[in-house]
């Protein structure tokens, strides 16, 4: 069989948050959201299911996840059915893989789903759990796990390398909580001002709390098909996947790739190969979403996905060049930031987001966008993805 | 003491929340790691093929898959080039303040680590740490007929040169 271009035709969401519900419950809600998102669909197509979560196994008794929710969203896959663990990337890396399969004709319709439940009935085991999703000998015997002081340290570097301000910071939460503000699936709902940002607790600094993704319940799901599929179960314009990659190049707390924390090669290693096989480059991007798990995360990403030049993401993101009007609209749902991260849902709601942008119908709409990217990075800093969407194959 | 939700495992060892590694020869083939730093030695292993030293130490050489390695020593002191202080949210198992730095030891080798030892606000860029070991609680491993062994464990962190 000859290689197919594969599309993503539908996505959904449960709402995310502080949540009343197991991730069997919500991993339902977003398989639902999804289904009514494509009602030509018959759950009989579907014969493949990814199921993107770290923490299923450290949040509830469950592991091997992927079979319950099948059974419980109604599918009988026959080409594929399993979990997916990259921490914050799962669902990116479920999607690439999911691609994968299509392309090779391996499997016709797959469901790409994911999230956590990260609030269980004791607090403790959240922050806990955090130190097996790293490289636990080594990095969560010395209570690294918590991303906060490892971003505060990343966020120092930037200041002292290229004058970075602690508004350049504020100013992405400013945005993203703007941008989400208007989205009915997002934790925070609620746009915040400069002053408050600035004012805000400390968490670990220069990092406040609006600097600070916050913890997050949650299941996103999307469908993906072959370009043949796709025009058979869908009116609305195509949306294919053109390029991905995914850079592993040390551990967290040995073998750094960069010149200093600040300075992300990975995601550079990244880019590139991503760029190369969508056959795009930066100023191609119409709308991305990047993982702004901190607000010097979004900064670093504009420099390092090559959207501004190196040391300039702090003026890029204040003079609005990160937002609508500007030379790239980034988190254009709210991000990280205002949505929540369950780290498996996370890549999944932002190919979700590019979907809708690419096909006109999103919430906050970039007009014309064509071409939209994904970025996310896991295991605190040691691994980036990345994925490039175009009304083009 | 019975755990709460779970009277069952009343005296058991859950060792799949254990924070600290199975440093046991039982479970562990570079339990050599931790009978150095027993002895206030910082080690990993150079591959006797190629020569590539890799921290944290391996089984198999990384670069050339050789399994002819040997125990060499690193610095026990370096140099503090960004560090952090976490006060607040402190996970479970660690005291406030949680204290993390990026540490110079030379030799072209960086790495992270926490800093012990040290009050909130006394650790300064450039200053110079030096390898602490500890004691953390032992881990119990089922012998045969259930008889349960306690094996001793330690760990490492850095500490202000005094
Ligand atoms: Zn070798």
């Amino acid at each position: 069989m000859p290689e197919r271009n594969v599309c993503i035709i539908g996505g959904g969401m449960s709402l995310w948050g502080v949540r009343e519900a197991s991730i069997i419950d919500m991993a339902q809600e977003a398989a639902k959201d999804c289904f009514d998102d494509v009602p030509a669909l018959k759950k009989e197509d579907v014969d493949g299911l990814l199921f993107a979560s770290s923490y299923c196994g450290r949040s509830a008794f469950q592991v091997n996840i992927a079979p319950v929710i099948a059974e419980r969203i109604g599918i009988k896959p026959t080409s594929m059915c399993t979990r997916v663990d990259t921490l914050c990337a799962g669902g990116s890396s479920g999607i690439i893989l999911a691609a994968g399969l299509i392309k090779a004709g391996l499997a016709d319709v797959m469901m790409v789903a994911g999230g956590e439940k990260l609030y269980t009935p004791q607090r403790w085991e959240t922050y806990y759990s955090e130190m097996a999703s790293i490289d636990h000998d080594w990095d969560g015997a010395q209570g690294m796990g918590l991303p906060p002081p490892f971003f505060s340290m990343t966020a120092q570097e930037h200041m002292k390398h290229y004058g970075t301000t602690k508004e350049q910071l504020a100013a992405v939460a400013v945005k993203n909580r703007r941008n989400g503000s208007t989205n009915p699936k997002g934790q925070f709902q609620k746009e915040v001002t400069l002053e408050e940002v600035m004012a805000a607790r400390p968490i670990v600094p220069p990092l406040g709390l609006f600097d600070c993704t916050p913890i997050t319940d949650g299941c996103a799901a999307v469908l993906l098909t072959c370009e043949e599929k796709a025009k058979e179960l869908s009116d609305r314009p195509l949306v294919y996947i053109r390029g991905t990659a995914q850079a592993t190049l040390h551990s967290m707390s040995m073998n750094w790739p960069g010149e200093h924390l600040a300075d992300w090669v990975h995601l550079r290693t990244a880019a590139k190969k991503a760029y190369e096989r969508a056959r795009v480059g930066p100023d191609d991007i119409d709308v991305a979403q990047t993982h702004d798990c901190f607000t010097i995360s979004e900064i670093i990403e504009m420099e390092d996905l090559g959207f501004c030049r190196k040391g300039e993401g702090g003026p890029f993101v204040e003079s609005g060049q990160g937002d609508f009007g500007g030379k790239v609209p980034v988190n254009t749902d709210g991000g990280l930031l205002a949505c929540g991260h369950p780290f498996g849902g996370t890549g999944i709601r932002q190919a979700r987001e590019i979907l809708n942008q690419l096909q006109g119908r999103a919430i906050r709409q970039v007009e014309g966008a064509e071409i939209g990217l994904t970025h996310n990075l896991s295991g605190l800093n040691v691994e980036h993805t990345i994925l490039i969407y175009g009304r083009e194959p | 003491m019975p755990v709460p939700g779970v009277p069952i495992l009343e005296g058991l060892y859950p060792s799949t929340l254990d924070l600290y590694p199975f440093e046991a020869k039982e479970f562990n083939r570079i339990h050599q790691f931790y009978e150095n730093l027993r002895q206030k030695r910082f080690t990993t292993t150079k591959c006797k093929k190629c020569g590539n030293v890799p921290f944290p130490p391996r089984v198999v050489c990384p670069q050339c898959n050789s399994e002819d390695l040997e125990w060499v020593d690193l610095p026990t002191q370096g140099k503090v080039l960004r560090f952090t202080e976490e006060v607040a949210g402190v996970p479970l198992g660690f005291e406030s303040p949680l204290i993390h730095a990026l540490i110079d030891l030379g030799v072209g080798r960086k790495l992270i680590s926490r800093v012990i030892n040290c009050k909130e606000g006394q650790l300064k860029e450039g200053d110079t740490v030096k390898l602490a070991v500890y004691d953390v609680p032992p881990m119990i491993i089922e012998k045969r007929g259930g008889v349960m062994e306690e094996a001793p464990r330690v760990f490492f962190a850095f500490e202000p040169v005094k």
